[in-house]
């Protein structure tokens, strides 16, 4: 599994795409994109990381860069967005942070 | 050469794509100012920048909409700041385009607009987009347009930096 991150909108998925060779369409069955929206109300981030694994791409954006919210949901949320991307870091092969549009190699 | 820098806030990003500039032999050098100055911290925003700039020999051109329309002196070195604000003035003035689409073309038509006129071009972004999309109002149109635009230019781009504690991180060229 190859897990690309990086900020909101910055191209993440379209790169996907040409790393796959394929079309919009297409990738939604080899990828799954914005997991980190799934990590919110998950009560086992370790199943979910190992589940969005067996895809070829999962892209996560990177949310945690602004001030702590002050709603509580949104806190956890947060939080559980930033440890669902380390898991799935830590079993991709490949990580990738696309940051413009351009791709730089993490691991 | 066209050099997008894009940086937080403060995170030294003018400071060094003032220092691309001056590194450039090019003149005349001419800073495009694109903040409208509202209110009191705007103005105090505006005397930092333009202390920073004092001596360094730019002049100084206030555009906040429509930059393909501006008629420069061939051949200079061009830094233009900031996309953030030009995005903004886009979308919420009511001189702008008013869509996220025609905000975006017209930022992107008059750097290609620039790029014909001078020899070097530094355009300044703004790293919005690493903390969420839940903020209130229209916020969220507004991260989509200024990120569309950052995507836009660092394809046109020679170099594309990120500037972190005012030391650069280079994700193009150089």
């Amino acid at each position: 599994m190859i897990l690309i991150t990086g900020p909101l909108y910055s191209g993440k998925r379209e790169y996907a795409c040409a790393l796959l060779g394929c079309g919009p369409e297409e990738l939604a069955g080899r990828a799954v994109w914005d997991v980190q929206d799934r990590a919110a109300d998950c009560a086992d981030l370790d199943a979910l990381a190992e589940e969005l694994a067996r895809y070829e791409v999962v892209t996560a954006a990177e949310v945690g860069g602004g001030v702590v919210p002050a709603d509580p949901g949104e806190r956890a949320a947060r939080e559980a967005a930033g440890r669902l991307a380390c898991l799935l870091a830590r079993r991709a092969e490949r990580v990738v942070r696309v940051f413009c549009g351009l791709p730089q190699v993490l691991k | 050469m066209f050099t997008l820098v894009i940086g937080g806030a403060a995170s030294g990003k003018s400071e060094y794509a003032e220092e691309l500039i001056l590194a450039s032999p090019l003149r005349p050098r001419i800073y495009i100012a694109t903040m409208e100055p509202f209110g009191a911290e705007g103005q105090a925003r505006i005397a930092r920048h333009r202390e920073l700039r004092r001596g360094k020999g730019f002049q100084t051109v206030e555009r906040y909409t429509g930059i393909a329309g501006l008629k420069l002196p061939a051949g200079g070195a061009v830094l233009l700041e900031c996309l953030g604000n030009l995005a903004a003035n886009e979308l919420y003035s009511p001189a702008g385009a008013g869509t996220a689409e025609g905000a975006a073309s017209a930022v992107a038509d008059g750097v290609d607009a620039l790029l014909a006129q001078c020899g070097e071009l530094v355009a300044v972004g703004n790293e919005v987009c690493s903390g969420g999309r839940d903020y209130a109002g229209d916020t969220e149109r507004y991260l989509r347009t200024l990120a569309e635009i950052h995507r836009c230019l660092a394809r046109r781009a020679d170099r594309v930096c990120e500037v972190v504690c005012g030391i650069p991180v280079w994700h193009k060229g150089a």
